[in-house]
């Protein structure tokens, strides 16, 4: 029974934030997740994507449960999350982890790496010290680091090497949930590459299931076994990495796809146009129709939802799911 | 007005210091003294600070025909005025220390505590932040004072409360900033408890802001001690802090000003010191901090 | 406008209201108003008729009520010496302090606001070296001794001026310049780092960057920014214009509201103790709320962003 049950589930998240315009004005509300439904698999890894702002991070402390969603809910193997900071929250965090962005920022730069790689353990007594001392070096080596730099301080490390710590810190309690926000965002091009398959590497080892968090399509596809697109709080696309990337169904993702530099594909870049979006003023029926190049009519009323093609693709967008006949964009209809 | 760009904005960055300037090395060394006088007193002392000699009463320091009997002068009860001022140091060190450290532990607990929970308990201590803005130190310990009347424990307390907001405010704003996206974010959803997260991350990491911040605390605090014990208030007789020996010393200001002169010049060089010492230490570990 | 006017008001008033609150308690906690006020050695029967007269046998937050009803009417006590009107008091005091206050408010804004952007802008010069040496020095000797040594030197020695009393405007020149000098020194410190975190500035370096003359950089950019936190220590200064002078009364013999406060703390009046208590409040948080009020004018950021007057 416990098997039936995926591993993370979350449906309906929504999360809104007050946000103060001025000591003048009254607070204006900003939907940061409006709405979002995911499921991550055991062993398997579900990629997001999206621009800037569009509420990726959001989702990814609402799965793990470090704030409450206003609406929706999630579940973990099965069963709902605890309330954030309770004593069974904290117990949980053994099971499931989050590596950040910045990892110069997610380490403390007073201790050494080897006893921030042991904290996880000491948190959640988990052994004595010898099996401690043994379980921080085989994690140093299954990050490829060297058993000797766990007595190297954060800055005294590669930023590469640093985001390794991090993951073995991560994985100590070896994890089933493992929540990457943006991991190789703040690296150096040549060095992504190579968390990037770390990370793979680690999947096949411990076998625990990551949503990864990225606006960058690419690293998404490499590393994940599904992908969803996210856009101003909402999915607009999900599928096969492949697929959505060879043949974004949404034109939302056809313009991400686009951005992707290709050789040998010049011209053909679709740039977005209009304002990048605004939680705060959210547009009315479809979120992306001022940006949307084919919007028509229906796109400005009424709101696409996420579902199936026949084809198995979800997409949230009246003009993919043959709801509507393509339009120009209300932009180019102003022009 | 000189048309000469800005000295500020055309400066390289700063780069290692070669030391501390010679002020700040006579800071530390005056300390250092005052440090060994109040931890050696009993030793160091040629008299007890109570001993009378009444055969010289109001004799003047060496130099003004003083004898060596009485480096210093003696009152006129004939108290050996060195003797006295050892004393004096010893306690007013003694309460500017405890006074600093109580002032540090209570704001900072409270500025953890108002980020940690936010909501009701950080109003709180904002409101009570703004409490203690709202009265001139010296009124409030005045008036805690009338109503409890006099003790060092009472006095230190009081003392101990006078900077109390500046440490909650440091300690809130840079709890709250490593919590919002830093490393007590990465602790914190490790699991670990809150104990653990403020008193090993968040704590040392934050340690030399406080630090700086009570280095300018502590003359302050010795600046009000003695102003209290000046205006008879503070440390109370028999004891003897630097302000009372002022304050005592006031009544023969035109006969034996010397009585009034040896603490008076203490009580500015230590504050003097420690507040070079402070702004070194500020300008070196924290240029974030006014 | 009006919202932020009310919330600013209301923070003001409930800092008051947790001022007569503190008063109340510390009151209580210290002993039996009734025996402190009637004193020892006052008969058991005089005692418990002063309880039941000032309400003290009933419960608590009863008490607490019948307080702060008495202190809003401007009940404020009586002095338990000579049993007159606390509040009566205090205010005859009053105009004595501020005859000493006022001029010394008036020498640290003439000397210290010039003095510490005058530095500022010679940064590293031997006038800012001046400037700082002598702040410090300001800054670190206590006003009980910066006021005897003038009397030291122009009473005793010099026999130019009197050392203490109040009979005339020569008995206040070396209280005022004692309190004057000591508060030019903090400003004067104050206003000097205002200004270099102003003149470090990106849009200060732009401005001059982009040809602005310099004196007009200064003028129009530099120095109504770095009023800003200026402001709030002026505030400071105003708000203790009542009370800012205990030390300097005192060594002076001026017999101002400071010195009546000394008084009674050594004398345990507890009715005049708590008068000056909340009188002093009161003058402060007003000033507070000015000056809050006038950094909405001063500071177009703040009528976009919300921000707490750091300081
Ligand atoms: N604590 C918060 N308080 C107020 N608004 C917030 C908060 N956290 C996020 N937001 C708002 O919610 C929206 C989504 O933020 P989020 O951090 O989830 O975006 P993101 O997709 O992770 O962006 P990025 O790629 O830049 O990290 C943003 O508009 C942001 O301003
Ligand atoms: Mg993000």
């Amino acid at each position: 029974m416990r098997e039936a049950a995926p591993l993370l589930r979350a449906e309906g998240l929504v999360r809104r934030y007050a946000m103060r315009r001025g000591a003048f004005g009254r607070s204006v509300e900003v939907r940061a997740v409006a709405g979002v439904s995911l499921t991550v698999e055991r062993g398997r890894t579900l990629g997001l994507v999206g621009e800037s702002g569009c509420g990726k991070s959001t989702t990814g402390r609402l799965v793990l449960g470090m704030e409450a969603p206003d609406a929706g809910s999630v579940a973990f193997e099965g069963k709902p999350l605890p309330s954030p900071g309770s004593a069974a929250w904290r117990a949980q965090r053994a099971r499931m982890q989050m590596v950040f962005q910045d990892p110069l920022g997610a380490l403390d730069r007073r201790l050494p790496v080897g006893a921030q790689i042991a904290e996880p353990l000491e948190i959640h007594g988990i052994g004595g010290k010898a099996e401690r001392a043994a379980r921080v070096e085989a994690l140093l080596g299954a990050v490829g680091l060297r058993a000797d730099q766990a007595m190297r301080y954060p800055h005294e490390l590669s930023g590469g090497q640093r985001q390794r710590a991090v993951l073995a810190r991560a994985l100590a309690t070896e994890p089933a949930l493992l929540v990457c926000d943006e991991p190789i965002s703040a690296l150096d091009v040549s060095i992504q590459a190579q968390v990037m398959n770390l990370l793979v590497d680690l999947q096949a080892q411990f076998g625990m299931g990551v949503l990864f968090v990225s606006h960058d399509l690419r690293a998404v596809r490499q590393v994940s076994h599904r992908v969803a697109v996210m856009y101003l709080g909402q999915i607009v696309e999900e599928g096969e990495p492949d697929a959505v990337l060879h043949d974004p169904a949404h034109p939302y993702s056809r313009a991400l796809v686009s951005a992707i530099p290709h050789p040998g594909r010049a011209g053909q870049r679709m740039v977005l146009q209009g304002d990048p979006p605004n939680p705060a003023d959210r547009p009315s029926g479809c979120a992306f129709h001022p940006r949307c190049p084919v919007a028509s009519a229906l796109c400005a009323r009424e709101a696409p939802v996420l579902k199936p093609r026949p084809d198995g693709r979800l997409v949230a967008c009246h003009v993919a799911q043959g709801e509507a006949a393509p339009g120009q964009g209300i932009l180019a209809k102003a022009a | 007005m000189p048309e000469a760009p800005l000295p500020v904005a055309a400066a390289p960055p700063r780069t290692r210091r070669p030391g501390p300037p010679p002020l700040v090395v006579f800071g530390f060394c005056w300390l250092a003294l005052m440090l060994a006088v109040a931890l050696l007193a009993d030793l160091i002392s040629p008299y007890a600070y109570t001993a009378l000699d009444l055969r010289n009463r109001l004799s003047p320091p060496i130099g003004f025909g003083g004898t060596w009997l009485h480096p210093l002068g003696t009152d006129e009860l004939g108290r050996d005025v060195l003797a006295r001022l050892i004393y004096s140091i010893r306690t007013s060190l003694l309460i500017a220390f405890g006074a600093t450290i109580i002032g540090a532990v209570v704001g900072t607990t409270l500025g953890f505590l108002a980020a940690h929970f936010r909501g009701l308990v950080e109003q709180a201590v904002l409101a009570l932040v703004d409490f203690s803005a709202s009265l001139p130190f010296l009124i409030l310990a005045l008036s805690v004072l009338a109503f409890f009347g006099n003790s060092m424990v009472l006095l230190v307390c009081l003392l101990g409360l006078h900077a109390w907001e500046r440490y909650a405010r440091i300690a809130r704003g840079l709890a709250l900033s490593a919590g919002a996206q830093g490393y007590a974010a990465a602790v914190r959803q490790l699991g670990a408890s809150p104990w653990r997260l403020y008193g090993r991350h968040v704590l040392p990491n934050i340690a030399s802001t406080l630090i700086v911040s009570m280095t300018l605390a502590f003359p302050e605090i010795i600046l009000l001690e003695s102003g209290l014990s000046f205006l008879g208030l503070g440390v109370q007789p028999p004891e003897t802090s630097l302000g009372s020996m002022v304050g005592y010393g006031r009544e023969y200001l035109t006969r034996a000003p010397w009585i009034l002169l040896a603490p008076a010049v203490t009580i500015v060089l230590t504050t003097l010191s420690v507040s070079l010492i402070g702004d070194w230490l500020r300008d070196r570990l924290d240029p974030t901090l006014r | 406008m009006l919202r932020f006017l009310l919330g600013r008001i209301g923070r003001a008033a409930l800092t008051i209201a947790m001022v007569v609150t503190f008063a109340f308690v510390v009151l209580r906690l210290s002993g039996d108003p009734a025996q402190i006020i009637m004193g020892a050695d006052a008969p058991p029967e005089a005692v418990d008729a002063f309880r039941t007269a000032w309400g003290l046998d009933q419960p608590v937050w009863v008490q607490y009520f019948h307080y702060f009803g008495a202190i809003l009417s401007g009940d404020l006590g009586r002095s338990m010496r000579d049993g007159r009107d606390a509040l009566v008091l205090v205010t005859e005091r009053i105009p004595a302090t501020l005859a000493l206050t006022l001029p010394a408010l008036l020498i640290k804004i003439g000397l210290g606001i010039p003095a510490g952007i005058y530095a500022a802008l010679h940064r590293n010069s031997l006038a800012d070296r001046i400037v700082m040496v002598v702040a410090v020095a300001g800054f670190t000797v206590p006003s009980f001794v910066l006021g005897l040594l003038l009397v030291l030197v122009f009473a005793v020695q010099l026999g130019w001026l009197p050392s203490g009393g109040q009979e005339g405007w020569r008995h206040a020149i070396l209280p005022v310049i004692t309190l004057g000098l000591g508060g030019a020194a903090v400003l004067a410190r104050f206003t000097r780092s205002a200004m270099l975190e102003v003149l470090g500035q990106p849009y200060i370096r732009t401005a001059s960057a982009k040809g602005v003359p310099w004196r007009a950089v200064v003028t129009r950019h530099a120095l109504p920014n770095a009023a800003i936190p200026t402001v709030t220590i002026i505030g400071f200064m105003v708000g203790s214009l009542i009370a800012g002078a205990v030390v300097v009364e005192s060594v002076f013999s001026w017999p101002g509201v400071g010195r009546l406060l000394v008084v009674a703390v050594a004398n345990r009046d507890l009715a005049v103790v708590q008068c000056i208590l909340l009188l002093v409040a009161t003058t402060m948080v007003c000033a507070n709320l000015v000056v809050d009020l006038l950094y909405g004018l001063l500071d177009p950021r703040l009528r976009s962003a919300p921000r707490r007057a750091g300081a």
